[in-house]
């Protein structure tokens, strides 16, 4: 069957069987299935599984897995067994991940939604859970508005603001290499709110932004920008960028030789991330959200443990969120003693992590009226090889409180509306 | 400022070099096969992957010999078992198959080395800037450059001085009469591609020195690639190499006064281009897919 035209062009019924082969395969069943069981309790994970946060989003995925598998052994969720069903939301398709969150609500009928790693993706998605009163996880999206401006009462999230982590690093990066920045920031939602935590911060504490370049998400070749950002001689340049933009921006800087005259630094960065970077660029001062070298901290090696048995790998941040992501669903439900979501959000409100999820020295818990989780901050600076083997690429300098850098709910801008009885 | 600006159009050089290189193996397919080779950053990122497995054997540099002969001897294969097939019809078919490809080889890659980066080991002295004050200059760079230069001219040696490349040639301009004088089209058609994958899988073990390993690296690396062949002209191996070198100076010369333009730039490019000159700076008259 061919449709070829007299001109050799494509036709217009190749194009609308193209495309409506596209418009079926979204109904195609999710790529996995787990713990399928009579009347299970669905958490319905939409997540970018390919792409540029392909890797934060698949450890994510584990994080949930562990934590599925934990909450069936232990009884599951109100004595039904859970279920996750996963979708790819991709990492920069908003359309993508909000049919994809439709679809896990509408057709797959999940009690709960998770994600998203990218920002952008987890406030259009929040606006489909709200709309549908859907409790909503979002573990690893940072930008403020997710918990701020844009906060709905069913939507809850485990990472940090992003005002949180400029707020922990900000005042000590001034304090000890110079209050002149140069910022590369991410051009999209997580970029422009750690750049306006950056830019208050510098306001309160009197530095200096020389100059802020917007980069657009997924930027490989960094070189004009580093030789944009050190003509202003500053002293220090700020990534507030992530996934595979900040290892090859860091790469390159390295190259460079930049990190010998200028302090190389950012706000969050990730295990992921300094995996793929070579020794020699496993530099500069950051914020860690969650590490899994904590000697101190109960039960840190038996998660570490039952995630490395279970991908071979150590569990990183999102790893963490993933797991902390998934048992807030039962937690919320167990507590609420019913599926019904605002029961449920409620339940939540104020809700403190049992130890054995937390997994960090202060107790963290979801902020009444914001529905943002509060937990501690690790604030360091990598390195090429720690003492606790091949994996401790991150050195933990300060632990700091999220209660004391999370500000007020009312400077979060967030103003929650509960449904009417 | 003048200082920033001629930084910026070195620098841009040397990222349109790297784009040419992507640029001409896709080029080279597109002129005689009118395939839109869609699965050319899979290709470029399997040579890089491939590199990072021989490296620990054979170091740097047989890896940066083996790895895109070995991408080379695949994109036979796929030649022979796929893309042969959708010869001469519609261009939709081979679209959606290199298409799917990509996808596969992207998955595939994911599969094996899974969705973490990885870090590609590049002698230590060739990632030092040659100098404090062109600290851009690395001695990787000016080796890809060099290198670009080496393919480019190895390129247009064998397109103008030996059989195959004036076959390929003759081909590109009429494959019938070409293959009405004898020549085996076929095996032309295979060996071409060959060397285009060859290109490829060269530019993905230099990527992978820059950038290091990620299953999507060729996504990002492959767009500027068509740009540049649009640019410069289809039909054209000196217009690409010309479109590749643009696209760098111009994006880079965005960077100076609109960052977050320095995408679009290229595209706009493009547009641009196509609305006052639509077969491309030297491109042929004519040539179409």
């Amino acid at each position: 069957m061919e449709h070829k035209n007299k001109s050799g062009a494509i036709s217009r019924r190749a194009v609308l069987q193209l495309a409506t082969a596209t418009g079926l395969a979204q109904l195609a069943p999710p790529l996995l299935i787990q713990a399928r069981g009579e009347q299970s309790v669905k958490l319905g994970l939409d997540n970018p599984l390919t792409g540029t946060y392909a890797a934060t989003g698949k450890n994510e995925l584990s994080g949930c897995q562990l934590a599925v598998e934990q909450i069936n052994a232990k009884g599951g969720i109100l004595g039904r067994p859970a279920e996750l069903l996963i979708e790819d939301s991709t990492s920069g398709d908003a359309g993508t991940a909000v049919q994809k969150a439709r679809k896990l609500i509408d057709r797959d009928k999940v009690n709960f939604l998770l994600g998203n790693v990218n920002s952008a993706l987890s406030l259009a998605m929040a606006e489909v859970s709200y709309e549908k009163g859907v409790l909503h996880v979002v573990p690893g999206g940072h930008t403020d508005a997710v918990t701020g401006t844009s906060c709905h009462w069913n939507v809850f999230r485990v990472c940090n603001t992003t005002r949180m982590l400029t707020n922990a690093i900000a005042k000590t990066l001034m304090e000890k290499y110079g209050k002149k920045m140069y910022f590369l920031t991410s051009d999209y939602a997580f970029g422009h709110t750690l750049q306006d935590g950056y830019d208050a911060n510098l306001k309160q504490f009197g530095g200096t932004k020389l100059g802020e370049d917007l980069i657009p998400l997924g930027t490989t070749d960094f070189s004009s920008y580093l030789i944009k950002a050190q003509a202003t001689n500053p002293d220090i340049i700020v990534f507030l960028m992530n996934g595979d933009d900040l290892l090859n921006a860091l790469k390159q800087a390295v190259q460079f030789g930049l990190d010998k005259r200028i302090h190389l630094a950012g706000a969050n960065t990730e295990l992921e991330v300094l995996e793929g970077l070579p020794p020699e660029a496993r530099i500069g001062d950051w914020v860690a959200e969650w590490y899994h070298v904590q000697p101190n901290v109960p039960h840190v090696d038996e998660f570490v443990a039952a995630i490395k048995k279970k991908t071979g790998r150590v569990p990183t941040a999102r790893t963490w969120f993933g797991y902390v992501g998934a048992w807030t669903c039962a937690l919320a439900a167990n507590g609420a003693k019913s599926l019904e979501a605002e029961k449920m959000a409620r339940a939540l409100q104020g809700m403190k992590l049992p130890p054995e999820v937390g997994l960090m020295p202060d107790t963290p818990f979801y902020r009444e009226g914001q529905n943002q989780l509060i937990g501690s901050l690790y604030v360091g600076h990598a390195q090429a090889k720690g003492q606790a083997g091949e994996d401790d690429l991150f050195h933990v300098d300060t632990i700091v409180h999220g209660k004391d850098v999370a500000g007020t709910v009312e400077e979060s801008g967030c103003k929650m509306t509960w449904p009417k009885a | 400022m003048t200082e920033l600006i001629l930084f910026n159009v070195f620098n841009g050089l040397i990222v349109g070099a790297f784009y040419a290189l992507m640029a001409l193996g896709l080029s080279l397919i597109i002129n005689l096969t009118s395939v839109i080779n869609f699965a050319h950053g899979g290709f470029l990122a399997l040579g890089a992957y491939i590199a990072y497995e021989l490296a620990p054997y054979l170091g740097f540099w047989g890896a940066l010999i083996i790895a895109p002969v070995l991408t080379a001897v695949l994109g036979l294969v796929v030649e022979r078992l796929m893309i042969r097939r959708l010869y001469g019809r519609d261009p939709l078919y081979s679209l959606l198959l290199t298409f799917g490809l990509a996808y596969v080889f992207e998955d595939g890659l994911r599969y094996i080395w899974g969705a973490q980066s990885l870090p590609f080991k590049v002698p230590d002295w060739l990632m030092r800037p040659l100098s404090t004050y062109l600290f851009f200059l690395t001695g990787y760079r000016v080796f890809m450059v060099v290198l670009v230069a080496v393919a480019v001219i190895g390129l247009f040696l064998i397109l103008t001085r030996t059989r195959l490349g004036i076959r390929i040639r003759a081909g590109t301009l009429d494959l019938e009469t070409v293959s009405v004088l004898g020549v085996n089209v076929r095996i032309l058609r295979n060996l071409n591609f060959g060397l285009g994958i060859y290109l490829a899988g060269l530019a993905g073990v230099l990527a992978a020195g820059l950038l290091g390993l990620q299953p999507t690296m060729g996504d990002a690396l492959i767009m500027p690639s068509f740009v540049a062949i649009i640019v410069g002209g289809l039909g054209s191996l000196v217009g690409t190499l010309l479109g590749g070198l643009l696209i760098g100076v111009a994006a880079g010369l965005a960077t100076v006064y609109v960052p977050s333009a320095s995408e679009a730039i290229i595209y706009l490019m493009m547009a641009v281009v196509l609305l006052a000159r639509p077969r491309g700076l030297l491109g042929e008259e004519g040539m179409n897919l």
